[in-house]
Formats: C-alpha cells, structure tokens, sequence
C-alpha cells in the first residue's frame, strides 16, 4: 500500500475579501478607498526611533481599519475581569532604579540582553504587559518596540492580559497527568467558577474566572515530578496537590 | 560524612552516594554561607585559586566527568575547546533551566545549596579563564532566583567574588538571568540567544559551537548545574581519586530522579552504573503500587526512548555481546545508549499496566509541539502533526493507517533539524510506536475514517472554483 500524506486543512479563506481582485461585469470596478494609518500605530514596525504621531482628523477616523491588525492584536491587552487587581502601567522612580541595576549586569554595548529581566520587572509590578510597557522597555534599551514585542509574544511566561489575584499554574506534563493533575485543574475551575471551555492552551492559554479573583493557565514540567501533581499560585510552589486538596489550596489564600 | 543526620523520612537509601545531594533534606541545614562555610565550604575554591587553570582543566579531564545536562558530553574535552589565540572576554553560563519533563535534580540544589553551585561555578570560571558568569534560570523558579541573588550577595561580602578573588587577582562576577517559560531554552545555543534578549531560536552548529561562538559571539561555556557542582568535589578528591566512582567511562555520581507509577518516587544520588533497574524500581522505590505491574520505563528524560519492561538487550560488541533483560540494566550513558535509549538528563519515569500507551504518547506530542520554537519546518510542522495524529488516535478516531503516519512524521523530523529538539521529538514517537505498535493499532478502527468530516470538507472548499 502506498503511504499517503495527510495534509492538514488549509486555512478558510474569507472569500468575501476575493471580490477585490474579481471584475464584476454588472458594476464598474470598485476600487476601496484608501484608508488613512495612524502612524503611532506603526512604531512597532520601524526600526530606528518612534515617528511623531501625525494628527488625525477625527473627521476622517472612520476610515481607519474596524479590526485591528495582526499586529495590533499582538501588543493590545484585552480587558479581563482580573485587570482591576493592577495598577496601571506608570514609570515610577523604584522602576527606574531596578531596570537600570538589572541593565548594568550586561557588557555595555548588550543592553539588549536586559529585556527579559526587565519585562519580569514589569509583569511583577503591573500583572502584564501593557503597550505602554513595551514602548518603555524598548526606550530604556535603545531598541525598537517591535524587539520587546517578539520577545513578549514567544514566550510563554510573558502575559499579555491580567491573570487573577490567585494565578495557578498546573503542570500537565506526563508526570504530573499520571499523577491527576487534569482532574486538579478541572477542580480549580470548577470551585472557582472559571469555564475553560474555550481556552486555547497556545495563544491564549490564561482562563479568568469572573470575578476577577482566580486565574488558571496549565504549565509545562515544573521540575518536581516526583511530587506530582505540583501547581504554582503566583510565586508560591506547591506539591503533591491531589485533586481533593484543591479546595484545601485555595482556602490557603481566601482565608 | 557519618555525623550528618537528615529530615525524618527524608534519609538517603542504603544504595546511594551522596555527593551533590549531600546537603539536600539535611537536618539543621539552610542556605546561608555561614552554614555552608562551617560544613567546610568554599575550601576547594582556596586550594582552586592557587593552582594553575589549566591544572584544574586537567584533573576533570582526569575525572572523565560527562555532563550531566542530555548530552553527557566530558566537561574537560569541552572546556578545552575555546580557541588557544582568544582575544574576546569568555563567559561561563549555568544552565539551570531544567525543563526536560522526567527531571528534577538541579531543583534541589539551587534551592537548598546555593553556594555548593557558586563555588563549582567560580572555580569552573577561573579555569577556562571567565570574568562573567550568569546563571540562566528558568521563570517557573522564582525563589531560587532570590536564593541564589542572596548567596551571591552573602559571597560577595565575603571576597568570594568580585574584584580579585581572595587577593589572588581573579575577577569574577555572577549573575541571575530569569528565563520565561520556553523549554527550548535549555538548548544551550537557545539559551545564548535568550540571554541575549533575542526569541531563543537555537543556532545551527557547526559553525556556532558556545566554546567558540557562544554568548555575544564569545567563547561561551555552557553547563548544567549538575555538572557545575561535581567540579567542587573533582578537585577535593582528586581526578584520580573521582574516576574510580562508577564505572569506567562512567565515572562519578549522579542524580536519578524517579517520577511515576512507583510506590516511593523520588531522587537518588547513585554511583554512575552502578545501579540496575531492577535495584532502583525495586528496591529503593519500592515496587509497584498495590496490585500493578510495571509496563514501561522512559529511563532519561522523556526525549529519551521508551523501553518496555520484558525486553532484553544485545550489549557489547561482537563476541563479548551479551544478553541483558531490562531489570539488569546498569543506569550508565554506554549501556543505555546500546540498548537505544539515553541516559539524558536522568529523569526516570515509571508506567504501570493501568497507563493507556496511546495516551502517554499523546502527552508526550503535546509537550512538544507546544515548545517547538518554530524556527525550521519539519520540527514546527511535524511536532504539531504529530500532535493532532496522536489525538486522532487517543479519542479513538484513528485508522490503523495514522499510526504508520505519526511513524512517518517521526523519521522526517529526526536528523532534518537545527537543533536536537526534533530528536527529542521524535524519539519518544518512534520508540512508542516500536515497542507499543500492538497497542497503540489496537485502539484504532479500520471503520473509521476521519476523512470522512474532515478530508471532505477540504474536498468541498478545493473544488469550488475560484
Ligand atoms: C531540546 C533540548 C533541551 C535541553 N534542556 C536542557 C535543560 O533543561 N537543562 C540542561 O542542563 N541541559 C539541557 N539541554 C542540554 C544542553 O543543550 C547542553 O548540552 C547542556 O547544558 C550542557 O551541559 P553539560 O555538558 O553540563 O551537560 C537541552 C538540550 C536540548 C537539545
Ligand atoms: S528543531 Fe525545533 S526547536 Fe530546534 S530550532 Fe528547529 S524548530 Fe526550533
Ligand atoms: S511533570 Fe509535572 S513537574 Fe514534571
């Protein structure tokens, strides 16, 4: 028998949008108007300093694009019921003083190599990481936004929108599955009202729960599988977190 | 070592040697240098200091110590490779990102032992000639970062590092670097361009081997904490003294960390072969729980190769080829390389008769396909295949025919990518369909066939003219 490859399914099309490109026989051609760019928007894409805004004529903002872009959604944080838990992004002078401490451990010329520091920085301090962040961590360094940007949106312990005042982290990896954690986080969700129906554990992997107290996210091997199932709240490791010892765990914070 | 007393419940198994874990789990034990210090500490950095670097380079070429990172490469013949003629600032880098699933060693010491790293950590940088050391964390430990700031601090105070260490001219500063999350950055070439603020894409080698094009195009030296630690206690005993531990080519300590289906997980440091599964699973964890029998053992890490449990293996070359059931493995890199599996990182986890293989294995391709890091085709496109097959078949929608799929996928990631994560991908996914094919067919219906919803689907959308 021959061997076949699957092919996964190629991506839908929205053929709505073909119809630029289609000469419509009935109608003369329809050629959209152009839109007109906020160019703040677009410091993310140049390479040396951030453009000054041009001013927009607000009589004209509705041909601004309705969705945003690809890349606006990759810098925008979503409202979530946890973000009342943070203050706001602001540059205070402790701020300052600790970038500039994690900054000199880097050979001079290598700022750059700060940027992961000081985004721990400002995701202990602030919850997230907010545009705002973002533009302040590329001045500090000398770099473009879109440098933080791709380092914010790789990896995974960089969060984009606010967790809860309680963020689990319970680790799925093998051991840990063998040891129940599946059931744990079903437990967690379920005493704390969070659905994770639709949570896409790739893109999206933080749940919230509506009143904004809990958040939930799986981990990968947390190093202690030994113990298994182990889960983190916030910064605080714990092990051998057994399915009916999840009501244990929160009680731990709510008390 | 006799008037050390460790927790209740915490001591050490008749069959270990400790070493590194000396002061893990020991009573009356805590993280100041003081404490450390007392026990002795810091004594291998004077005698160090006053020696030659090279001297030190060659009592752990002596020591035949193999890292203890995966790879298990020897840590001398590696320090030896930054060019003779360098003219740039060389870096040391501790690879303390444990992420590999299975492993759960260097928790331990960077918890409980902070300054055991610090002094491996200064005479390693004093002998390949390093005056900046960073130690690259990951993000999932965040009060052993604080530990090891605090020990660094306490260390400082105390000339152990700084400018011209204990007046014998060697400056050396250490610093903590967080990860944030991503396995890939264990990959040591990953892990350079981490730190160096980049995604931690890793770099092809050759040309970029770390000992010559490392960290900001530097000779860079990278090592897992494990290995770091054992430099202390080369120098203590002596190269020659440190070889006879294990077994010849096998020489030293090290870690076993034992997760799973057993009765008693948990680490144990042991003599490098030393030890057979048969006396790890049996005896120091335990046996199986109550009314199970074990089935299969991923003996390091779970990119190693999986092995079921009533094999046996052809070991040696020609005539002294020996036959070897899997309870009589010694846990060594030789022997469990020949029976084609790894000795890895050490991470042993244990599956008994209740475990669903098809479901391990779907486990397993969700780890990876979430920590590819995307950056060459067949690792981003087959991990994440891989992933989707592997789930075909665990909600019992798979033919017989997905399975020589996901086989396929595996031997066209494996040896076609940048780094060695499109093995350690693979490898499980081989190894599970190898040895567990049985099984894993078994849970597959010739009636099913996912085309049916989804191929048709593609077929509708491909024939609708545009
Ligand atoms: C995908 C991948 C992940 C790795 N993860 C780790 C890790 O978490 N910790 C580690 O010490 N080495 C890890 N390594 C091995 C390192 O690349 C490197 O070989 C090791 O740090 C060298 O140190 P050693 O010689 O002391 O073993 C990994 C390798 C690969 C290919
Ligand atoms: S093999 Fe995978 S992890 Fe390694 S560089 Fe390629 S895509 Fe990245
Ligand atoms: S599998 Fe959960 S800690 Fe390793």
């Amino acid at each position: 028998m021959s061997t076949r490859i699957v092919v996964p399914r190629p991506r839908v099309i929205d053929r709505s949008r073909l119809s630029y490109i289609r000469l419509r026989s009935a109608s003369p051609l329809q050629v959209p108007r152009p839109r007109l760019i906020d160019r703040s928007q677009l410091i993310y894409l140049t390479l040396g300093k951030v453009p000054q805004a041009r001013k927009i004529n607000p009589a004209h903002v509705h041909y601004l694009r309705p969705e945003p872009s690809v890349l606006e959604k990759n810098i925008l944080s979503p409202e979530t019921p946890g973000t009342e838990n943070f203050e706001p992004f602001a540059i205070t002078p402790q701020l300052e003083q600790e970038a500039d401490r994690r900054i000199a451990q880097y050979p001079d010329d290598q700022k750059r190599s700060a940027v992961l520091p000081l985004l721990h920085e400002v995701q202990h301090r602030f919850g997230f990481i907010s545009p705002e962040s973002i533009d302040w961590v590329a001045q500090k360094l000398d770099i473009a936004p879109i440098k933080v940007v791709e380092v914010v949106t790789f990896y995974p312990g960089f969060r984009q929108k606010a967790p809860g005042k309680l963020h689990f982290r319970v680790c799925r990896t093998l051991s840990c599955a063998m040891g129940g954690s599946y059931e744990l986080m079903a437990k967690i969700c379920e005493l704390t009202g969070i659905d994770r129906g639709s949570a896409d554990t790739h893109k999206d992997p933080i749940s919230v729960s509506p009143c904004g107290k809990f958040s939930v996210e799986y981990a990968e091997c947390l190093a202690s599988c030994g113990t298994a199932p182990v889960c983190l709240v916030n910064d605080d490791f714990h092990e051998g977190v057994l399915p009916e010892k999840a009501q244990e765990l929160i009680a731990q914070y709510n008390g | 070592m006799s008037d050390i007393t460790y927790l209740p419940g915490k001591e050490p198994h008749a069959n270990e040697h400790r070493l590194i874990f000396k002061n893990v789990d020991r009573q009356g034990w805590d993280t100041s240098i003081d404490t450390y210090i007392k026990d002795g500490g810091y004594e291998m950095l004077k005698k160090g200091l006053g020696m030659e670097p090279k001297a030190i380079i060659d009592e752990v070429k002596t020591s035949g110590l193999r890292g203890r990172g995966g790879a298990g490469f020897p840590t001398g013949i590696k320090w030896g490779f930054i060019p003779p003629d360098n003219q740039k600032p060389v870096y040391l880098i501790c690879n303390c990102d444990e992420s590999e699933p299975g492993t759960f060693k260097d928790r331990y010491i960077v918890h409980q032992d902070p300054h055991q790293l610090i002094e491996g950590m200064i005479l390693s940088a004093f002998a390949v000639g390093a005056h900046t050391a960073y130690i690259y964390i990951r993000e999932e430990f965040p009060e052993a970062a604080i530990t090891l700031e605090k020990a660094i601090a306490e260390a400082r105070a105390k000339n152990l590092l700084g400018k011209n260490i204990l007046s014998s001219g060697f400056d050396l500063e250490i610093y903590v670097h967080r990860g944030a999350a991503a396995y890939i950055c264990g990959e040591e070439t990953g892990l350079i361009e981490s730190l160096e603020g980049k995604r931690p894409y890793p770099r092809i080698k050759p040309p970029y081997f770390p000992a010559a094009m490392g960290l900001y195009m530097a000779p860079t030296i990278v090592n897992n904490v494990e290995s770091l630690c054992h430099v202390v206690h080369i120098l203590r005993m002596g190269g020659d003294e440190y070889v006879k531990l294990g077994t010849p080519r096998n020489s030293g300590t090290r870690i076993l960390c034992v997760s799973g289906d057993v009765k008693k997980p948990g680490y144990f440091e042991v003599q490098v072969g030393k030890v057979t599964f048969r006396e790890l699973l049996y005896e120091m964890c335990g046996g199986p729980k109550d009314g199970r029998e074990f089935k299969a053992v991923i003996p390091g890490g779970s990119s190693s190769k999986v092995l079921r449990c009533e094999e046996s293996f052809k070991i040696g070359r020609g005539d002294e080829a020996k036959d070897i059931t899997f309870w009589d493995l010694p846990l060594d890199f030789d022997t469990l390389a020949a029976a084609g599996s790894m000795a890895g990182s050490g991470g042993v986890i244990v599956m008994d008769d209740s475990r669903r293989m098809s479901w391990v294995l779907n486990n397993i391709t969700h780890f990876y396909a979430h920590e590819s890091c995307g950056q060459c085709t067949p690792c981003r496109e087959g991990s994440t295949w891989m992933k989707k097959v592997s789930d075909r078949i665990e909600d019992g929608s798979a033919t017989p025919e997905d399975v020589k799929t996901l086989e396929e996928i595996a031997y066209q990631i494996d040896g076609k990518t940048v780094c060695a994560f499109g093995e350690a991908s693979a490898w499980p996914v081989e190894a599970m369909i190898d040895k567990f094919r049985e099984e894993l067919v078994g849970e597959t219906s010739e009636k099913n066939d996912f085309k049916s919803a989804e191929r048709l689907e593609q077929e509708k959308f491909l024939s609708t003219s545009f």
